[in-house]
């Protein structure tokens, strides 16, 4: 089980020119095997310039990314190996379908890691599978399918590499609302029987609330919280000071707590709060 | 304003493919009273973004009527006057910002239609206030947040004296504090200047602060209320792929278990005000 570990890193865009802006300051946290960590922060905030750290996209100019306990830039010829086990997700990847069949799009990975065709074979069709995609899309055009399909699509992409951390950046931006529920589920599902842990980068309290069982909040470049759902989104004030909000049950709770009733805040999905109001309301059960 | 009279659309056959691709609408009728806030909802590919190009004659019915002020889009000596009057933001503002300095990009619609310089200065000038980025007008796009961003995307279609607004999910690609900006803009220029706005979104939190809620479901109208109305029946709109507000679910899930509570509550401040008088009852007891 593989753990990711981030110590003191900081990046600095153009270092040593007029524009040198430093968009991630010493930043450290460590993640647990096969939990879903949670990332949130406003625009600017630092969260995409962290996460292109976790793969080698980018250097830390300072610090270290650390993967089972060895820094990933050690050798740096084999960076390749680290972008295998560290899969990375991007917003929007439909735009990154390229090939002219989704097999061969949804192939493109594993083929890149050099396996054999009946490794390459077993991988698609298992991550088709983990998304949802029927055997009989595999041969269409990517340009046959949904916007939706098409995002589960490059999804499948990369959990063909069968990657032991999987990173995605709002994955679910731009969906309705049953492509969101269906992307937060397959992500899931996938965390459930490969193992994996996963972080997921979103703007969506509400996601973040359902599928997360901690929360990196990054403010400034920095790390400004880093507890359990509950644990952050009891702090809906810091939240809102930092451009950010707490689910609307959570608010709910927050104002009857305001006008004095006596509710616990830590309510982040309605059936959570159908649970905790039902005894202050009587309902059948009470009547 | 806007006049959707059967309207049906279907992109045409390629020169590949034999197959004639499926109707996209099928029959469409809708009016956009002038100085309305609508919403326009449906899951991806209900054709909801389609319709909205047609509002601007970006898209031309293959069957049916849009009148834009009375005008026919179909004919090509309105297309012009039509896109004046209908002006639309997409989804990404980095796909709609086209100069190095703000004030050249709010410019450019206005130069488009060849307005006289002296006067592009003055629109310039009030698109900006009115989206409140005025301080901002020699800075770079491409180094303004997703909200300012898309701001400045709003201020560029205002610059060219539109009466309608058409967004297309402009919050979708923004964090929750940008999405508050560019909606407090788009009800600010619907409440006092008048504007009216039509709103695609999949935020159903959103589409509670419009005057009234369309809902498009495989090229036809579904629903079309306030959204009091149409946010009631939850289980029609999870039927085809939407949601309602979560304070409207968790009022109805607590309705379901027998507690007394309206059908039409949209916000956690409504949702919290009706909740009290409840709970401090059953304290009574």
């Amino acid at each position: 089980m593989a753990v990711l570990e981030v110590q003191n890193l900081t990046y600095t865009y153009a270092a040593g020119s007029p524009f040198e802006k430093q968009a991630v300051h010493a930043v450290s946290f460590c993640t647990r095997p096969g939990e879903l960590l949670g990332i949130i922060g406003h625009t600017g905030s630092g969260k995409s310039t962290l996460v292109q750290h976790l793969n080698g996209l980018l250097r830390p100019t300072e610090g270290k990314v650390l993967l089972d306990g060895e820094d990933i830039w050690e050798k740096p010829k084999e960076i390749r190996r680290v972008r295998f086990r560290v899969g990375m997700v991007f917003q929007y990847p439909e735009y990154q379908l390229f090939e002219d069949t989704i097999y061969k799009d949804i192939a493109f990975g594993p083929r890149n890691m050099g396996l054999d065709e009946a490794e390459i074979d077993r991988r698609v069709r298992l991550a088709a599978g983990y998304v949802g995609l029927p055997e009989e899309l595999l041969d269409k055009s990517p340009f046959d399918l949904s916007g939706g399909e098409k995002r589960r699509a490059a999804i499948a992409g990369v959990m063909a590499m069968e990657p032991d951390i999987l990173v995605l950046d709002e994955p679910t931006a731009g969906l309705d609302p049953r492509g969101r529920e269906r992307v937060l589920s397959l992500i899931e599902d996938y965390r459930a029987r490969s193992g994996a842990t996963v972080l997921l980068v979103s703007h969506s309290m509400e996601d973040i609330a359902r599928v997360a069982d901690r929360v990196l909040v990054m403010d400034q470049g920095t790390v400004a919280m880093l507890d359990t759902v509950q644990g952050v989104f009891s702090r809906a004030d810091q939240l809102q000071a930092m451009g950010l909000t707490v689910p609307a049950v959570t608010q709910i709770m927050l104002y009857l707590r305001e006008q004095g009733v006596d509710v616990g805040t830590d309510v982040y999905t309605v059936s959570q709060a159908v649970e905790r109001l039902l005894p202050l309301l009587g309902g059948d059960a009470g009547c | 304003m806007i006049e959707v009279q059967d309207v049906h659309f279907q992109y045409e056959a390629d020169g590949e493919h034999d197959l004639v691709p499926p109707a996209v609408l099928r029959g469409i009728d809708l009016t956009i009273e002038k100085g309305s806030f609508v919403a326009l909802l449906g899951h991806n590919g209900s054709g909801k973004s389609t319709l909205a190009k047609h509002f601007n004659a970006i898209l031309l019915p293959t069957g049916g009527k849009v009148l834009v002020d009375g005008m026919d889009t179909t004919d090509p000596d309105n297309t012009y006057p039509v896109r004046r009057l209908v002006g639309m933001v997409l989804q990404n503002p980095d796909n709609q910002l086209v100069s190095t300095v703000v004030e050249e990009d709010v410019a450019f619609g206005p130069e488009n239609l060849g307005v006289p310089p002296a006067e592009i200065v003055e629109r310039v000038e009030e698109a900006l206030r009115t989206v409140d980025m005025l301080d901002y007008r020699t800075h770079s796009p491409h180094k303004l947040s997703g909200g300012q961003k898309q701001r400045i995307a709003i201020a560029g279609v205002l610059a060219m004296h539109p009466s309608c607004l058409v967004l297309d999910e402009p919050t979708a690609m923004l964090d929750p504090a940008g999405r508050r900006e560019v909606l407090d803009t788009v009800c600010r220029l619907n409440r006092e200047q008048g504007m009216t706005v039509v709103l695609i979104t999949h935020y159903m939190e959103e589409a509670a602060l419009a005057d009234r809620v369309v809902v498009v479901d495989d090229g036809l109208v579904l629903a079309d209320g306030t959204p009091r109305e149409v946010f009631a029946d939850g289980d029609r709109l999870r039927q085809v792929g939407l949601d309602v507000p979560q304070p409207t679910a968790l009022c109805a899930a607590l309705r379901q278990a027998g507690v007394a509570l309206p059908q039409d509550i949209l916000t956690p401040e409504e949702c919290a005000a009706a909740l009290i008088p409840l709970i401090a009852k059953k304290k009574g007891v």
